[in-house]
């Protein structure tokens, strides 16, 4: 990082220096609270993320329609992902440092960007469209792409913790 | 029975499988990683289903489809948690013997399968009748509400096995680090 012009190394020291990361690393119980809810936001994201996929790659719910479908898991997966940042930001902060230096943090952050605009623009415009005329290959390579990316983001972020 | 158990845990620590895991260099992430994508798929596919029987969720989509439909990847999940959580529970033994957020999980875990049994014997015998109703009864909304908080307690449990200092003190005084 430090090769480049620009770097984030003073926004992540002013994280780790802040008084909300010091909070947190001085409360036996803020982590692993933290902790607790972003898992249970992930479980709930990554279902409702992998209930459309599904249906993309013509398995699931396959009776419903696939807009039908995407349109009440929508609701789900943008709180869930909601729940994600306000979990991850504490965490993100008390740990800023090791986050900076870790390379899977950066993996994790550069596929969650590409899965963010993917679902909110393609993927939504896919799911939206009528089915008929999406043909049968496009729908599949959407869900196949949109379930790696996401894979993708979760063995990062575990990976994170493992390696520092 | 107690000692029984721990015996039980100590003679699986000692199995050269179990130490080869134990020792082995990727092992560990490999099996974590994996334990966490297999809880996505299968808690989160749960929970969909589960959202749909507490009538919150997927409401457009039949009971019996959001049931039979999702079965196949729920059971896809639910064998890549088990068996990296036997395989993690298998490496390390006598890390999680002395663990109350282990056995809280299982006690949970047992809890989840129960409700599973009741519903499935008692509840959803009459499914045809609210079948496509956006807001099932209350016995299967019940069901659904207890399985998302089931399965949000398995979760969260399950991460707090890495805090094993933080428990209650009378865990604590049963001394089974020993």
């Amino acid at each position: 990082m430090e090769e480049t012009g620009f770097s984030l190394l003073p926004f992540f020291v002013w994280m780790q220096e802040s008084s909300f990361s010091q909070f947190m690393l001085d409360t036996t119980w803020s982590q692993p609270i933290v902790q607790l809810m972003h898992l249970v936001a992930l479980s709930v994201f990554a279902g409702s993320v992998l209930i459309v996929d599904l249906r993309l790659l013509g398995v699931g719910v396959v009776n419903t329609p696939l807009a039908k479908v995407a349109d009440e898991a929508t609701p789900w997966m943008v709180w869930a992902l909601v729940a994600l940042l306000i979990t991850g930001t504490p965490s993100l902060m008390s740990l800023a440092m090791k986050q900076y230096f870790s390379p899977f943090f950066w993996w994790k952050m550069q596929l969650l960007v590409l899965g963010l605009i993917f679902t909110f623009t393609i993927r939504r415009r896919l799911t939206q469209t009528d089915e008929s005329k999406l043909g049968p290959v496009w729908p599949k390579v959407a869900g196949m792409f949109s379930i790696s990316l996401w894979c993708g983001v979760a063995i990062g972020a575990r990976l994170i913790g493992l390696f520092s | 029975m107690l000692d029984m158990l721990r015996a039980l845990f100590e003679t699986v620590e000692a199995f050269p499988s179990s130490v080869a895991i134990r020792e082995s260099l990727n092992g560990y992430p490999i099996l974590l990683t994996s334990h966490v994508i297999g809880m996505c798929v299968f808690a989160g596919l749960v929970m969909m289903m589960d959202f749909r029987l507490a009538g919150v969720g997927n409401r457009s989509t039949s009971i019996t489809d959001v049931q039979s439909r999702l079965f196949p990847w729920q059971m896809v999940g639910l064998v890549i948690s088990a068996i990296s959580g036997l395989l993690l529970v298998y490496g390390q033994p006598m890390r999680f013997f002395p663990n109350f957020y282990f056995w809280t999980k299982n006690l949970l875990i047992l809890l989840a399968g129960i409700n599973i049994w009741y519903f499935h014997t008692k509840t959803y015998q009459t499914v045809e009748e609210w079948n496509t109703d956006p807001t099932p009864p209350f016995a299967a909304r019940l069901a659904g509400i207890v399985s998302i908080v089931l399965w949000a307690s398995i979760v969260m449990v399950g991460r707090m096995i890495a805090y094993p200092g933080l428990v209650p003190q009378w865990w604590l005084d049963l001394g089974l680090e020993g």
